[in-house]
């Protein structure tokens, strides 16, 4: 979930349950207060009814008038009788309304009261419909007030939340899509909020301490190998010395053998690793046109002395394809393509290569590898326990890749192994 | 044949005499650049072994420094540096070579005779060693006057013996070589063993004494 929404949905959530709550509650507060009004209102009338009743000495058939007031008042009954409550009860009825004509609910007081000695029943109605259109339109202005508040609150804080979280966004699109190995510091957009600014920079502290890290290993990996050539010369230069003085033993000369192929690995690890390391350091620059079949087709001319060696026969279908390209990586890439499929071929099993579609892909026969495609890239991996394998053949043909924009691809079907270079 | 060996290691460089001599060059090293300067214009060397990477100077600058004397030394530069431009460079200043370190000796003796057959042989570039002639130019190889017949490999591995003479080259360094940067290669003596016996079989079959001697268990010598 992102942040703005978070924020967002909190607050809705809190307006929802407000609203829903506040609607009900305005609307029979505002009614159990009209309705008490209205209550008191009855109870008044009724008290000052009876006051003048009680007054009116000129009143000579007490009976008849008070039928003739039941019968003309709208909203005062009398009737003689003692059947009704002592207490004043009220009550909301429905009664036919004769003035509107239809039938509408009533607010009543029922009592009894004494005149002259004699008790009646007295109810005393008000309508409740004026009461009610009221209710209703206090509820309704409360219930648009209530919304235009969530709305509006909901809105501004959407607004003012994306303008203030921008920053925070631009920072973190730049992170991703910075990269240790390619990319220059991360240019950083001063904000106004003081906690983006600090993150920032934080941040660009971060990225360009790991960058300097990445650069002074990237120069020590550069400058070991280089360090290294000399004494490994001085020890090969050594080693021939000796194999020179003419009374040698066997056990000796075996040993010497030993040494110099092991510097000669050394050697060649180093210039793997100053391989690399050039191709990081982008010093494979200058492209040129090269035919790429002819290229492979050379390479594979000198390897072919070797393969059979092994009974490994390599065959060819080479469609034209013309690239512009660095030569010396394209050599390499070709070159340790083609080693890795003559020592992991099967024996007596032919190695396939074709040009295809900008596709280049070597096959050889061979069983299932213990290890994945994306652990074979690894630099030092490897199946062989061959002295004369490094480990970095792939994570070369990769970085290669990786550096010209090739695509590289592996499939193991039917125990052949096809490694493919789309270009 | 004279030749000046600029190398500040003084363990390589000594080295690289010792073995220079075997081959009956005449040596002499400078360890710095100082040292090489004030001997370059005293002499003429047929060939000059010059380390790019000294303490005191870049080894290029002497190379200006030969080229701007009109000699006509050759010079192999020497580098632990393998670098694209320094070759490029090194090359277009007038170096006859390059050569990265680490390298084998018999690899150096091969491109130091070639780098001086080149200087001190124009028109005719031949090796002749008893009845066998190697026509570098013609890249064909005659023994008492008949032609040979034989491989690419055969032949380079004919011409990178002689030039080594009289010393044991190992089979390591013959397989580098013969292929070169591919030498990431399995069972690389097996390679080596099936080029070397048809090439001693070429030669005897010719008439030709067996040169060609096996040095167990380290590689082969040539000699007469």
């Amino acid at each position: 979930m992102r942040l703005l929404q978070v924020n967002l949905r909190s607050l809705l959530l809190y307006s929802l349950i407000l609203l829903i709550i506040s609607i009900p509650v305005s609307f029979l507060s505002v009614r159990a207060i009209l309705s008490e009004e209205i209550d008191e209102s009855l109870s008044l009338q009724a008290d000052q009814f009876t006051h003048h009743i009680q007054q009116f000495e000129y009143l000579d058939d007490l009976e008849t008038d008070l039928g003739v007031i039941d019968q003309l008042s709208y909203n005062v009954h009398i009737k003689p009788g003692a059947e009704g409550p002592a207490a004043r009860e009220y009550s909301t009825v429905s009664f036919y309304d004769s003035l509107e004509g239809e039938t509408r609910p009533f607010r009543q007081l029922h009592t009894i009261i004494t005149v002259k000695g004699k008790r009646y029943d007295l109810k005393v109605r008000t309508s409740l419909v004026d009461s009610q259109d009221l209710a209703l339109a206090i509820g309704s202005v409360q219930v648009i007030v209530s919304i235009l508040l969530t709305a509006g609150l909901l809105l501004i804080n959407r607004r003012l939340a994306k303008r203030i979280w921008k920053p925070f966004y631009n920072t973190l699109e730049r992170l991703r899509a910075f990269e240790l190995d390619k990319s220059e510091t991360i240019p950083l957009v001063e904000s106004d909020i003081f906690e983006f600014n600090d993150l920032n920079k934080a941040l660009s502290h971060l990225t360009e301490k790991s960058r300097m890290v990445y650069l002074n290993q990237k120069e020590f990996i550069e400058n070991a190998s280089h360090e290294l050539q000399t004494p490994i010369a001085i020890f090969q230069s050594k080693l021939d010395a000796l194999m020179q003085s003419p009374n040698l033993t066997q056990t000796e000369a075996e040993t010497l053998m030993e040494l110099e192929a092991t510097a000669q690995r050394m050697s060649r690890l180093n210039k793997n690793l100053l391989l690399l390391s050039k191709i990081d350091n982008e010093q494979f620059l200058e492209k040129e046109p090269i035919e790429l079949a002819a290229l492979v087709q050379h390479q594979v001319n000198i390897q072919k002395p070797v393969a059979a060696l092994h009974d490994i026969g390599i065959r060819t279908a080479l469609e034209p394809l013309p690239l512009q390209a660095n030569k010396t990586l394209l050599e390499v890439l070709i070159t340790n393509l083609l080693n890795n499929a003559i020592r992991y071929s099967a024996e007596k099993e032919d190695i396939v290569i074709t040009i295809h579609e900008r596709t280049f892909s070597v096959s050889n026969k061979g069983k299932l590898l213990a290890i994945d495609f994306e652990k074979m890239k690894e630099r030092f991996r490897k199946e062989s326990t061959h002295p004369n394998s490094t480990g970095l053949g792939l994570a070369i043909v990769k970085k290669i890749c990786d550096s010209c924009g090739y695509k590289m691809s592996y499939n193991f079907s039917n125990a052949t192994h096809t490694f493919s270079i789309q270009f | 044949m004279k030749i000046l060996i600029i190398e500040d290691e003084k363990q390589l460089a000594k080295s690289i005499v010792t073995a220079l001599r075997t081959e009956g060059y005449v040596c002499e090293a400078a360890y710095t650049a100082a040292e090489a300067n004030e001997k370059i214009p005293m002499f003429d060397y047929d060939c000059i072994l010059l380390d790019i990477n000294l303490p005191d100077d870049n080894g290029l600058a002497i190379l200006e420094t030969i080229k701007s004397l009109n000699k006509t030394d050759g010079v192999i530069i020497i580098t632990a540096r393998n670098s694209v431009e320094d070759k490029v460079k090194g090359l277009n200043l007038g170096a006859d070579d390059y050569l990265a370190k680490p390298f084998f000796m018999p690899e150096l003796i091969a491109r130091v005779s070639a780098v001086i057959r080149r200087k001190r042989f124009d028109g005719s570039n031949k090796i002749v060693f008893q009845e066998i002639t190697i026509d570098l130019f013609g890249k064909s190889v005659t023994v008492n006057g008949q032609e040979l017949d034989l491989t690419r490999m055969e032949y380079g591995l004919l011409v990178f013996l002689t030039a080594n003479k009289n010393r044991v080259v190992s089979k390591n360094a013959i397989a580098e070589h013969l292929s070169g940067d591919n030498a990431e290669l399995l069972d690389k003596f097996d390679f080596i063993y099936s080029h070397m016996k048809n090439l001693k079989r070429k030669l005897t079959d010719a008439g030709s004494e067996d040169y060609i001697k096996t040095v167990y268990g380290l590689g082969y010598k040539f000699s007469a």
